[in-house]
């Protein structure tokens, strides 16, 4: 077989693949929560930094990494529901709001490690736990599929379980049903009787518990310190994955698809001595080119309808 | 006149008192937390006044983010939420930093003309999601955020490939040549001719906004589509005028902070003070001819953060932790638009009314 085929059927390109698309789709599956309530979560990139940070602490304390897992899921849970509070209760502007806990995130999970550890780019002197890689049982067995289906990290196999539940929750539940009623119009839905700040502010905070996750994953499994900084856009690349996704589980999951392949062939033309910082490019111009050209074809779209 | 001006207080008397209750509601926990609480308190909040030479250092944060401030008003009042403030800071000092070495540029003219290459190029980060909102209706603040960091990385590109000094041993470039950098005016401070451009760009940005016809249009078009088409304004080219003037300011605001405070260019991050240019831009109501104390509150924080990192050592990033609250606080509805500050406004203007 030719070279390019071999490296195609590879296990590890495969497993490279999912590495990288595991984070962008917990937090796009995220903001599509938030985003479909009305309430769309510019702040992913400060959850995600919490959320690696708290995993890292946590576990680091507790000396479980699944402690760290929870405590990350929680704190960023909470955030979730204290973002809702301000944009509803305070009534602050919702987008503000987003960059205003980007903003706080970046300063204060930086100040969290210097009073964690006494340093303030990387948390290597802590003995932080890193959640465990999963066998499947059954098709471990099976010799090739068995590679490559098998033995990833175990919230690669959470976020590819969420995208069918999340679906389903927003098509089939009335939960779901809520979120689409307020993100469509919160008014219409207040007079049908929804508790509009109530459902937002649930969507909010599973957003946040996503958002939690993909940190949780950046720090304890991807990589096994937080440095700072290290969500390093994703946040943004996980929105820009969602208006892609068109606001579906099943989008988000073909458009981190896309990414993720994007950034899978960054990482293996860089080692065939290719400039790195052109490929790392790539994810981000991606989505700007894919976002150009659907929307010029939904516009093009409306104006034959016209 | 006068009713304007006491209402004008009204709402300057309430950010003002917002400002110091969330300042201190993050500030005394966090004071308490220490060892001594108050030493931190009284080095973040006096440190800055301490000399001359803190004062300085002021004005010498504020230059840059009264720039990135000014774009982010122009831009924002156009009504696209455009948030390329930081791709083009970013590559405006890359840029200025590039004409500089690359280019055989006359000494008298080195400073002025790698500001301008900064601007024009920088600019890119604010035209192209203008452009392809206006044009293809691809959302502008999805296309910025992820532009900045592609930009980030063709820039860093650029300064490996191009610029990087091969003696120095980091990534950094070449030295500035002496006579491209800006001149200082205070001494001890990195204050530099750059602030002279920032105050007089504000002016005149405030002056456009307010007094001439074509700021007038901007504004009406940033408030309302529908009305702005009735009225037949040129929709497309204001709007993408907004964004290029935006961009420019932005692009220069980065090539006068390399050229005014380092001898080299250092950036492999994006610097964030096109994102501290949007709270000023929120801090100062849109208003450019307010940019200019809003900045420099904004500096004050950062310095007195400086002040305790250098002191007692804790991390600079607290000024980031309050710089974002009140950023909250600013566009909270709940207290600015409350029910009784808007009866107190009301009932002011009528009695300035009733009055003979």
């Amino acid at each position: 077989m030719n070279p390019f085929v071999d490296a195609i059927f590879d296990p590890a390109l495969f497993a490279t693949l999912l590495r990288v698309m595991t984070p962008l789709l917990l937090a796009a599956l995220g903001v599509m929560i938030s985003d479909r309530a009305g309430v769309l979560n510019i702040g992913m990139e400060g959850m995600m930094l919490v959320g690696a940070l708290t995993g890292v602490l946590v576990s680091a304390w507790s000396g479980s990494a699944w402690f760290g897992l929870f405590g990350a899921i929680a704190v960023c849970g909470a955030i979730g529901c204290l973002f809702a509070v301000v944009v509803n209760n305070l009534g602050a502007h919702l987008i503000i709001t987003g960059i205003a806990l980007n903003v706080a995130a970046a300063a204060g999970t930086t100040l969290g490690l210097f009073f964690a550890t006494g340093d303030k780019g990387m948390s290597g002197a802590l003995k932080s736990g890193v959640l465990p890689n999963v066998k499947l049982p059954g098709i471990d067995a099976i010799p090739v599929l068995g590679t490559i289906l098998s033995g990833h990290h175990i919230l690669t196999y959470v976020a590819l379980i969420a995208v069918p539940l999340v679906s389903m929750m927003m098509a089939r539940t009335p939960f779901g049903l809520h979120i689409r009623a307020v993100g469509v119009d919160p008014k219409s839905a207040a007079t049908a009787g929804i508790p509009v700040a109530r459902v937002q502010m649930t969507a909010l905070a599973l957003s946040g518990i996503c958002g939690g996750l993909a940190g949780a994953y950046l720090s304890m499994g991807y990589v096994s310190w937080f440095a700072q900084d290290m969500t390093a856009g994703r946040g943004f690349i996980a929105i820009a994955i969602e208006v892609m996704g068109m606001g579906t589980a099943w989008g988000a999951l073909a458009a981190s698809v896309v990414i993720a392949i994007a950034e899978t062939l960054a990482i293996t033309m860089q080692s065939l001595g290719l400039p790195n910082e052109l490929m790392q490019m790539i994810p981000y111009v991606v989505p700007i080119v894919v976002l150009t050209f659907w929307s010029s074809r939904k516009l093009r779209l409306a104006k034959l309808a016209a | 006149m006068k009713r304007e001006l006491l209402t004008g207080l009204v709402q300057l008397a309430v950010t003002v008192a917002v400002v110091v209750v969330v300042v201190l509601l993050i500030l005394v926990p966090f004071a308490l937390s220490q060892a001594e609480p108050m030493a931190v308190l009284s080095g973040f909040l006096l440190g800055p006044f301490s000399s001359l030479r803190h004062v300085g250092n002021i004005a010498e944060v504020a230059t840059p983010i009264v720039l990135t401030g000014l774009a982010a008003t122009v831009i924002f009042r156009s009504g696209l939420f455009n948030l390329g403030m930081e791709g083009s800071f970013f590559l405006g000092g890359l840029s200025a930093t590039a004409a500089a070495l690359l280019l055989p540029l006359p000494d008298f003219a080195a400073p002025l003309l790698a500001v301008t290459a900064g601007a024009v190029v920088g600019s890119l980060a604010c035209v192209i999601p203008g452009y392809l909102r206006l044009r293809y209706d691809a959302p502008e603040m999805v296309t910025s955020l992820v532009l900045n960091y592609a930009i980030l990385f063709a820039g860093v590109f650029v300064l490996n490939y191009f610029l990087r000094d091969p003696a120095a041993g980091a990534l950094l470039s070449y030295k500035l040549p002496a006579d491209a950098r800006l001149e200082r005016l205070l001494a001890g401070t990195r204050l530099n001719s750059g602030a002279i451009i920032a105050v007089v760009a504000c002016i005149a940005g405030g002056i456009w906004l307010y007094r001439t016809r074509s700021g007038l249009n901007l504004r009406i078009i940033g408030l309302s589509r529908g009305f702005s088409d009735h009225l037949g304004l040129p929709f497309t080219r204001l709007v993408m005028s907004a964004q290029l003037a935006g961009g420019l300011i932005a692009g220069m605001a980065g090539a006068i902070e390399v050229l005014g405070l380092y001898p080299r260019f250092s950036w492999t991050q994006l610097p964030g003070l096109g994102w501290t240019g949007i709270i000023v831009a929120i801090l100062a109501r849109e208003n450019p001819f307010l940019i200019i104390p809003a900045a420099l509150f904004l500096g004050y924080l950062q310095v007195g953060a400086d002040f305790l990192s250098r002191g007692i050592g804790i991390p600079v990033e607290v000024a980031g932790v309050v710089t974002a609250a009140i950023m909250l606080a600013m566009t909270a509805t709940a207290i600015f638009q409350h029910p009784s500050l808007l009866r107190l406004i009301r009932n002011l203007r009528q009695k300035e009314a009733l009055a003979p």
